[in-house]
C-alpha cells in the first residue's frame, strides 16, 4: 500500500475514535504507519473533520468558559484574509465575542481577537444563549454549549450542546451531542441528538445512537419578543430531550427482554441446562433403533 | 515486532465492533507482513455458507479454511472443492460428526434457529483441538422491528491424561442489536402530549454492539472419546451463560448508566436548591 493509501486508512481509523480516545487511536496509528513526517501532515484533515463533527471544546483565550469548535463556529474567510486559510481556519465564541485560531492536534486556541456580532440577530441570539446556559446547568453535569447566529440569515440560529465524560481508569467514556436550528422565518425547530458510549474493560462494547427531531414553533415565539421567546425554545428542547432519554431507557428494556432473547435464550424452554449425557444418548439410541429395529421396544 | 501487533490489537479494542471486518481488512492492507498475526488474534463475524452436497448451512472462519476454500462439517468437503484439503484423521472425524450433532441440539435449545458448526483438528503432541461456532441473526420483518446478530466462537484444546482430560477454552462472543423504536416515541407516552406538538417528527436508530473474550482451563473425567463432547459441551454452555449475562447486565447496563450520567433527567438546579433549602431548615431547627 502506498503512502497515500496508508494515510487514507489511518484517517478512517481516526474518524471512528470513541469519545476521549483520539490520542490513543492516534498513538496506535502512529506506530502502525511508522512514518511521522507523512502521518503528521497527512492526518491533519481527518483530525480537523473529527474535531468539528464531535463538537470538540476549547478554552476561550482570556476567558473562564469553554466554547464549541464546530462548523457553525467557523469564521468564513473574508476576501482579505483568504491567503491565511492554509495556516488553519479561525473560529469564534459569540459569548465573549472572541475569535481565535485553533490547533487541531494540540486542541489549543490561540491568537484571540475581538469580533463584533451582526447587530440584527444579536439580541435574539444572546437571549437564546442565556436560556441555553440555564438549560445546560439544569441537565448536564459537565456540558458546554454555544449558540451561533448564521451569517447572512438573521432568522436562523444554531444551538449546540456537548457533554463528555471520560473515565479511562475504569475503561469507559461517553459523549452527548445535540444541535438545533431555530428558524424564525420558516417557524421551525429542527435538530438531532447523537450519543456515543464506549465501555472497554476486558471487552469492547459501544452504544451509538442518532435521533432527529423537527417541529413547528408555537406562535408565541417571535423575533421581536426575544427575552420571553428564548426560554420557550429551550423548554421545547428540554421536553424533547427528556422524552428521548426516557424512550432510550425503554429501548434498553426492550432489547434486554426481547431482542436478546430472540438471539439467544438465557436458558432453554425447559428452564434447565442441557443434560449432555442425554444429548448424546438420544443420538445413540436413535442409531441403535434404526440399526437393530427390534431392540427399540425392548427397553 | 510484537509492538506493532499490540498497537493493532489496541486499535481494534477501541474502534466500533460493528466495523471490525472493514478495519481488519484495512490493517492487513497496511501491514501485509502481519496479516497472519492479526487474523489469528482478532475474531470476526462468521460467514454462513451452504454445503453443496447436503444443502445444509455451515459456518466459515479461519479454522476451517484451507487457501480460499472452507470445509463443511456435514459432508467433510471443501467449497470451492479442494483435492488435497486438510481433513481430520478418521478417528477424529468420527468424533467431529457426533460433536456436530450434539451442538446442533444445543443450538436448537438455546438459539431456536441459527447455524452451528464444529471443527476438530489433530495436534502434534497427540491431543486435539477444536472450535465450536454458533451464529444467529434476527432479520426484522419491518423497519421498526429490531434487528441483531450473535456470533460465538469457542476454541479449545484437549489433552488426555489417563482417565482425565485437561481443557483450555477461549470463548469470544460478538453481539449487535439495532433498534428503531425511539422513532415512534409518541405512542410510548400516550396522553402526555395532546397539545400543540402534534406535528413533531422524530426518527432515529440505537445500535448496541460488543465483543468480549474469556478463557478457562478445566479438568474433566474421561470415560471414552464421546466424553470430550459432554465435557466441552458443559464448559461451553456454562461459558455462554456467563458471557450472555455479563453482556446484558454489566456491559450494556454500563452504557445505559453512562447516558444517564451525561444528561440528568431531573433538574439538577432544582435538586441543588432543594438540598440548600433542607440544609437551611436543619440549621434553623438546630439554632432554635
Amino acid at each position: 500500500m502506498d503512502a497515500e493509501g496508508r494515510i487514507l486508512a489511518a484517517s478512517k481509523f481516526l474518524l471512528q475514535a470513541p469519545p476521549g480516545e483520539i490520542n490513543d487511536v492516534l498513538n496506535d496509528v502512529r506506530n502502525i504507519v511508522s512514518d511521522d513526517d507523512v502521518l503528521q501532515s497527512g492526518v491533519l484533515p481527518a483530525l480537523r473533520e473529527y474535531n468539528l463533527a464531535q463538537f470538540i471544546t476549547a478554552d476561550v483565550p482570556g476567558h473562564q468558559h469553554q466554547c464549541i469548535v464546530s462548523e457553525a463556529a467557523r469564521l468564513k474567510p473574508t476576501e482579505e484574509v483568504e491567503g491565511e486559510e492554509e495556516e488553519g481556519d479561525r473560529f469564534w465564541d459569540p459569548r465573549s465575542r472572541t475569535s481565535f485560531r485553533f490547533d487541531h492536534l494540540s486542541l489549543e486556541a490561540s491568537d484571540p481577537q475581538s469580533i463584533e456580532p451582526e447587530g440584527e440577530s444579536e439580541p435574539f441570539r444572546a437571549a437564546l444563549e442565556t436560556a441555553t446556559v440555564a438549560y445546560l446547568a439544569a441537565h448536564f453535569q459537565s456540558g458546554v454549549a454555544s449558540v451561533f447566529s448564521v451569517a447572512g440569515n438573521a432568522d436562523q440560529f444554531i444551538i449546540q450542546v456537548v457533554a463528555n465524560k471520560y473515565n479511562p481508569a475504569n475503561f469507559w467514556s461517553g459523549r452527548w451531542r445535540s444541535e438545533y436550528t431555530v428558524d424564525l422565518a420558516e417557524r421551525t425547530l429542527s435538530g438531532k441528538i447523537l450519543l456515543n458510549v464506549h465501555y472497554y474493560e476486558q471487552g469492547n462494547v459501544q452504544l451509538e445512537t442518532n435521533h432527529t427531531i423537527s417541529l413547528a414553533l408555537p406562535p408565541t415565539i417571535t423575533a421581536e419578543s426575544a427575552a420571553p421567546s428564548a426560554p420557550k425554545v429551550l423548554a421545547l428542547i428540554e421536553t424533547e430531550e427528556g422524552k428521548y432519554q426516557e424512550s432510550l431507557g425503554d429501548t434498553y428494556q426492550e432489547m434486554g427482554e426481547k431482542t436478546f432473547k430472540g438471539l439467544r435464550r438465557a436458558l432453554p424452554m425447559t428452564r434447565s441446562k442441557l443434560d449432555w449425557d442425554k444429548v448424546l444418548g438420544y443420538k445413540l439410541g436413535a442409531e441403535l433403533s434404526s440399526n437393530k429395529g427390534g431392540f427399540a421396544g425392548a427397553s | 515486532m510484537a509492538d506493532l501487533v499490540d498497537s493493532m490489537l489496541d486499535l481494534m479494542r477501541r474502534l466500533p465492533p460493528t466495523r471490525v471486518e472493514e478495519n481488519v481488512n484495512a490493517l492487513v492492507g497496511m501491514c501485509p507482513d502481519y496479516a497472519d498475526d492479526l487474523l489469528g488474534s482478532v475474531d470476526q463475524p462468521l460467514k454462513v455458507m451452504v454445503d453443496r452436497a447436503t444443502g445444509r448451512e455451515f459456518l466459515a472462519c479461519d479454522y476451517n479454511r484451507d487457501g480460499e476454500s472452507y470445509r463443511s462439517p456435514w459432508s467433510n468437503e471443501y467449497d470451492p472443492p479442494l483435492e488435497d484439503g486438510t481433513v481430520p484423521s478418521t478417528k477424529l472425524r468420527k468424533l467431529e460428526i457426533t460433536a456436530n450433532e450434539a451442538f446442533d441440539t444445543y443450538r436448537e435449545m438455546y438459539y431456536e434457529g441459527g447455524v452451528s458448526s464444529v471443527f476438530l483438528w489433530d495436534l502434534d503432541d497427540g491431543g486435539f483441538a477444536g472450535v465450536v461456532l454458533l451464529k444467529k441473526s434476527l432479520a426484522p420483518s419491518s423497519a421498526s422491528e429490531p434487528s441483531g446478530s450473535w456470533d460465538s466462537i469457542h476454541v479449545f484444546e484437549a489433552a488426555e491424561r489417563g482417565r482425565q482430560a485437561h481443557y483450555k477454552l477461549t470463548s469470544t462472543v460478538m453481539l449487535q442489536m439495532v433498534d428503531r423504536s425511539t422513532s415512534k416515541s409518541d405512542s410510548v407516552f400516550p396522553g402526555k402530549e395532546k397539545d400543540e406538538k402534534n406535528d413533531v417528527k422524530r426518527d432515529g436508530e440505537v445500535t448496541l454492539s460488543g465483543s468480549m473474550t474469556r478463557q478457562t482451563e478445566q479438568d474433566w473425567p474421561l470415560q471414552d472419546q464421546t466424553s470430550h463432547i459432554t465435557n466441552t459441551g458443559r464448559m461451553i454452555e456454562e461459558m455462554e451463560i456467563k458471557m450472555r449475562n455479563l453482556l446484558q447486565e454489566v456491559y450494556f447496563g454500563k452504557t445505559r448508566d453512562v447516558v444517564f450520567d451525561l444528561r440528568s433527567l431531573d433538574d439538577l438546579e432544582k435538586a441543588r436548591r432543594q438540598r440548600e433549602l433542607q440544609k437551611e431548615l436543619v440549621g434553623f431547627i438546630k439554632t432554635r
